[in-house]
């Protein structure tokens, strides 16, 4: 079972392989969640927030440990990872790949096996797409609609891109506010999908420094596209990927 | 990728092409540079060598399609040698290849790094490639390429 439901303000995709138990409350806790923490809607904890009518030691334990999370992480990216951009409190650069590991546990606790969650493009795989089949994840061609530069195969596997063309320049760098351009596309893969979301994240605020960085980084691999249309990867992505 | 690039820009011969890619659902003309501006193996005060013209393709995989091929210059660069071939037809790339790239990790710096210009006929067919779902989000085609545009403006200082 294939569906599609638009959540956050994007396509949410859940495809399990073997019936569709848990889906419906797989999507209504993707509903709950964005209900609290988007920056979106004017009643979510994050804007009542954002305006003065919540304080963050108000705020309810799920809130303030999403916060407190999103503060681990910015410590570990060296501040490139921020839920702030000075005042203002937008943490979905970490809430989507939470949200999809959320959803997952939703999945696996129906005894699903066999899936993926697809959030806005950031994708956790599980199991095979069918016996003996490794799931395809394509990275999507910046300028070529349609087509795709690689397909990462995948087990259990976390797949998160950020990108310029997603929104055009939404992703900034916490050091300077300044749009963050100098990388069109950036793809992490590795185990969890959280941390491949955030990583991408930070990385690509980085800029031209993503796969010297990511080259570090335990467990993930990256493949990045320059504003030359120039991949650079890592020395194990190419083992991800099908051959081409 | 800007270390790359400064490292190119550093030892800059300014060769490089324009090529007009089109957007399939909205047409919009966006300029790219396919191939970066590395050192060339030339003797001091050597003009820098132009692509030649040639009516054959030389005996190396791959090679470039229809049109007029033309084949850069074997350029040494950080990551080691990149040699580029591209198809002309009234001054549009039909097609470009990449006949030599740095593979070799020995001579690079930083060994661990690959890197290779997306060009058009590497890009896959989601429907051919058989992919199950695709990262990288929800495309907007004219977002990306006023994005593009002024990264290209940036990359070219």
């Amino acid at each position: 079972m294939r569906r599609t439901d638009e959540i956050m303000g994007m396509p949410i995709t859940i495809d399990v392989r073997d019936g569709d138990r848990g889906t419906d409350e797989a999507f209504a806790e993707l509903r709950r969640i964005d209900a609290i923490f988007s920056p979106f809607a004017p009643d979510s904890a994050v804007s009542r927030i954002n305006d003065g009518r919540l304080r963050v030691d108000d705020a309810s334990a799920e809130v303030q440990d999403v916060l407190a999370r999103c503060e681990r992480h910015e410590t570990a990216t060296g501040g490139f990872f921020s839920a702030w951009r000075g005042a203002v409190l937008d943490p979905s650069g970490y809430v989507k790949g939470w949200a999809i590991e959320r959803a997952c546990a939703i999945l696996d606790a129906h005894g699903h096996r066999a899936y993926f969650v697809d959030a806005g493009g950031d994708v956790r795989t599980r199991g095979e797409s069918d016996a003996g089949e490794p799931w395809r994840i394509g990275i999507r061609h910046p300028v070529e609609r349609g087509s795709v530069v690689r397909v990462v195969l995948g087990g259990d596997l976390a797949v998160a891109t950020s990108g310029t063309y997603e929104k055009g320049g939404h992703i900034y760098d916490p050091h300077t506010g300044a749009p963050a351009d100098e990388l069109v596309s950036l793809t992490v893969v590795g185990p969890s999908i959280v941390e491949a979301d955030v990583q991408a994240t930070a990385a690509f605020a980085m800029g031209a420094r993503a796969i010297d960085y990511l080259e570090d980084l335990q467990g993930y691999e990256a493949y990045a596209i320059g504003p030359d249309l120039r991949a650079t990867w890592t020395s194990g992505f190419d083992a991800l990927c099908a051959a081409s | 990728m800007r270390r790359a690039l400064t490292a190119f820009a550093a030892t800059v011969i300014g060769v490089y092409w324009l090529v007009t890619f089109k957007v399939t659902a909205e047409p919009i003309d966006v300029p790219v540079v396919t191939v970066p501006s590395p050192r060339v193996t030339t003797a001091p005060g050597q003009r820098t060598p132009q692509p030649t013209a040639r009516t054959t393709t030389p005996a190396t995989t791959g090679g470039v399609s229809g049109g007029t091929a033309f084949t850069g210059p074997t350029v040494e660069t950080l990551f080691g040698p990149v040699q580029v071939q591209i198809a002309l037809s009234g001054g549009k790339i039909l097609d470009v290849q990449a006949l030599q790239l740095p593979s070799d990790r020995s001579r690079s710096a930083r060994i661990s790094q690959y890197s290779a210009p997306i060009l058009r006929s590497e890009a896959i067919q989601a429907q051919s490639a058989r992919v199950d779902v695709v990262s990288g989000a929800t495309y907007t085609s004219r977002a990306y390429a006023q994005s593009l545009a002024s990264a290209l403006k940036q990359a070219g200082q």
